[in-house]
């Protein structure tokens, strides 16, 4: 009884199984059909009576069904073969991000591509963003295999390719036919020694945000978006207003170096690599000078306090920041739930003398695929939707800038409710410098300006001291 | 006869046998603990003397440097000046923390009222958050509006330090956060020292006429001296390890004002990935905290009594 009963289960499997592998019956041939048509046709175009015309229009109508019935069923039968082949195998793959709490657009962008593929769950690997760099750095050397890394900025990228911790995507690109044209630059800036290692999908620029209600207070106009750096520093002496807990500061520089030295690298005659970094001083002057003078917060202060540039400007304590536009969408989000009770706009980030207005600075955030993971396929179709049109369009609908921006992504990051008026404008550039080059020293020259410009910002040494210093130590390190 | 030396063979074989199970018991309790001391510890540690001979960054190929890495020592001025600040920080530490922490506990050992409360109060810096206690530090030491600064301000001192913000007084502030947080530490060893000393010895002395000040002189001192001797070499080592609170309070700034050995062998080894260098400073660590400790050790018998 038992035995007999094994022995039909085992006749369904292997019927369901013969089913299941026969090949979807064959879809008459089309192109044959087609012939015959094209023959008729030109019967038809032959023949002189009506009669025999009729005929001829008949049989063509009847052959034309026919062949409209052969090409659905083709069409239904290469569905079928495509869905086989997709056979969802459920695949995990990790990505490695950084403050998932307040940057809402990690999960955003997950739930978006897993919608697409429900065969893949995204598990998100989150760290805080100060510590991000130095964690991954210490996970891949202990040889990790989170698939998808997160490109934070320059040092960390040409670290990573330098130690081979992820996968060079080149040729995966040219196969999968990517215009990287729409990335404006881009990709060439991430090519290091013919190779792409990332793609990016976020980019953002250096722009101008300011406090509406305090021009409108002082009754000035509001910065315009031609702006130089000298007359920035005017307006905002102009701007400053109060003392003591109700003191507004007409500018603000945040703590890191970036905020003060990319004004010096935008007019593109210098990188922050350099043997010479006397060009830096007529900003480094400007910026002290608005300290002195109580234009700005203390930068010893703010960094004592580790005071945070999101929370002095929701708080209405000063009129202009200088800042990435990585900081537009955590403003609309303070707007809506009222943490921030003021107006404000943006504007282009105010430039050297004799630069084009427009002209900024940028940071690039990419995906790069683990040289250790086990899904490189399925991370690398990741990649390409969450770097491509489709991601970029997702990522706009969250108040980020995404890498690539074609005038529909565009409408679609203006179109965000409670961005400000002139968007658009502000964010129109005409050249877009990256904040630190490829360079495989480029971490070590960081590590030496930001202690000098700490020593400077805190008044240790003089602007021209710091400045030698910088020169001196920089070209030591790099002869070695 | 025969029988008697029979037993007698028996009784020496099972003692052999016994003693053989006895060490096997002994080493199976150690074998765990031993097993992760190993792994964590001791491997890691004899690799690290290893790589500091070779050149690796974290991922490519490993090469020999020989003493590469022990030159670029000398001329590595960030180093210089690290080693300069560790020195700084361990001899600004580690007499202050003893000498608050021994007159803590002195004032503790009185018969106090609440002073089982005033123990606990102590204690707690050692026990909370690190990153808690260098936030409330900066804090309080906030150079504009911070309360230590207010209170300079009420006594007239016109410029008070900017402390964390300032080069000459960055060093200072992170020590005074370290004394802070580890007096309660070692007063509890004190404590315990303190209530170990026999009441006789006092009573002996006022009996011979000694004052206050010559009873703590030549009784309480030298029956503190191996608890002394414990927390120095304790505090030494400690303090030459020093990374956690730096890390947080100033990150080695302003510049390199508070930027110490460790700190810089992080640096090295986690943000420019120079393994084999970042070794070699430890390595040079490690010969100071060890020479130092021997010093110690070799002074001991002059001044540490064990009655």
């Amino acid at each position: 009884m038992k035995r007999n009963l094994r022995l039909f289960t085992l006749i369904v499997v292997l019927v369901i199984l013969a089913t299941g592998c026969t090949a979807p019956p064959a879809a008459p041939d089309t192109s044959e059909l087609e012939a015959q048509v094209a023959d008729l046709q030109a019967q038809l175009e032959a023949a002189s009576d009506d009669e025999a015309m009729a005929e001829l229009e008949a049989q063509i109508a009847d052959l034309q069904t026919q062949l409209d019935a052969a090409e659905e069923a083709a069409a239904a039968a290469a569905e079928a073969a495509a869905a086989e082949e997709a056979a969802p195998e459920p695949v995990t793959l990790t990505m490695a991000i950084w403050d998932q709490e307040t940057t809402p657009y990690w999960q955003v962008l997950a739930d978006a591509y897993q919608a697409q593929n429900p065969n893949v769950t995204i598990e998100l690997l989150d760290t805080a963003s100060a510590e991000y760099i130095d964690k991954v750095n210490v996970m891949l050397s202990g040889g990790d295999e989170t698939d998808i890394i997160t490109i934070k900025d320059i040092p960390q990228y040409s670290g990573l390719l330098e130690r081979g911790q992820i996968v060079p995507l080149t040729s995966l690109i040219a196969d999968a036919g990517i215009d990287t044209s729409v990335y404006s630059g881009a990709v060439e800036e991430l090519t290091y020694e013919g190779e792409v290692y990332a793609l990016p999908f976020r980019s953002d620029i250096w722009i101008l945000y300011y406090n509406k209600d305090v021009f409108d207070a002082a009754g000035l106009d509001y910065p315009a978006n031609d702006i130089t750096w000298d007359e920035f520093d005017q307006l905002a002496r102009e701007v400053t207003s109060g003392s003591g807990a109700d003191k507004i500061y007409g500018a603000h520089f945040h703590t890191w170096r970036s905020c003060v030295q990319l004004g010096t690298v935008q007019d593109g005659l210098n990188t922050v690599i350099s043997d010479d970094y006397s060009f830096m001083k007529p900003m480094y002057d400007m910026v002290i000078g608005m300290q002195q003078d109580g234009i700005i917060m203390d930068y010893g202060e703010l960094r004592a306090g580790s005071i945070h540039y999101r929370g002095v400007f929701e708080n209405g304590q000063i009129a202009m920041l200088p800042m990435g536009s990585w900081l537009i969408g955590t403003l609309i989000d303070a707007k809506a739930t009222g943490e921030m009770d003021f107006e404000w706009g943006i504007g282009q980030y105010p430039h050297p003398d004799g630069v084009e207005a427009g002209t900024t600075a940028g940071t690039l955030t990419s995906l790069a695929i683990n040289s250790n993971s086990k899904n490189k396929e399925a991370a690398w179709d990741f990649i390409q939707f969450y770097t491509g049109i489709e991601g970029a369009k997702v990522l706009a609908g969250t108040g980020n800038l995404p890498a690539i921006r074609t005038p529909e992504v565009l409408d679609v990051f203006a179109s965000v409710e409670g961005m400000p008026e002139g968007t658009k404008e502000a964010l129109q550039t005409t050249t877009v410098r990256l904040e630190l080059p490829m360079d495989p020293n480029v971490s070590v020259v960081e590590q030496i300006l930001n202690e000098e410009h700490e020593l400077i910002m805190t008044g240790s040494v003089s602007v021209d001291q710091g400045i030698e210093e910088m020169t001196t130590r920089i070209n030591e390190a790099l002869s070695e | 006869m025969e029988t008697a030396e029979l037993t007698n063979n028996t009784s020496s074989i099972s003692a052999q046998q016994r003693k053989r199970k006895h060490n096997l018991t002994c080493y199976s309790f150690i074998l765990p603990n031993f097993l992760g001391f190993a792994i964590f510890t001791l491997i890691p540690m004899v690799f690290s003397l290893v790589l500091a001979f070779l050149h690796w960054d974290g991922a490519n190929k490993i090469s020999f440097a020989g003493l590469d890495n022990f030159k670029q020592l000398l001329e590595d001025d960030t180093f210089r000046i690290a080693l300069l600040n560790t020195f700084y920080y361990v001899i600004g530490t580690v007499p202050l923390t003893m000498l608050v922490s021994l007159g803590l506990a002195l004032l503790l050992n009185q018969p106090l009222v609440g002073r089982n409360f005033f123990r606990t109060a102590y204690f707690f810096p050692y026990v909370a958050s690190l990153v808690a206690v260098a936030v409330v530090w900066n804090m309080l030491f906030y150079p504009a509006a911070g309360p230590v600064n207010e209170f300079l301000r009420m006594l007239g001192v016109t410029e008070p330090p900017r402390w964390s913000a300032s080069v000459d007084w960055a060093m200072p502030t992170v020590i005074m956060a370290s004394v802070w947080r580890y007096m309660g530490y070692y007063m509890v060893i004190y404590l315990a020292a303190l209530q170990g000393i026999p009441s006789q010895l006092y009573e002996a002395a006022a009996l011979d006429g000694a004052n206050g000040w010559q009873r703590f002189r030549y009784i309480t001192l030298p029956m503190l001296a191996p608890a002394t001797f414990f927390i120095s070499i304790m505090l030494t080592i400690t303090s030459f390890k020093v990374f956690d609170l730096i890390m947080v309070m100033t990150n080695g700034g302003p510049g390199r004002a508070t930027n110490v050995l460790v700190l810089h062998t992080y640096n090295i080894a986690f943000r420019q990935f120079r393994f084999g260098y970042s070794s070699a400073i430890a390595m040079v660590l490690f010969l100071i905290v060890l020479i130092i400790t021997i010093v110690q050790f070799r002074m001991e018998d002059r001044w540490v009594d064990y009655q």
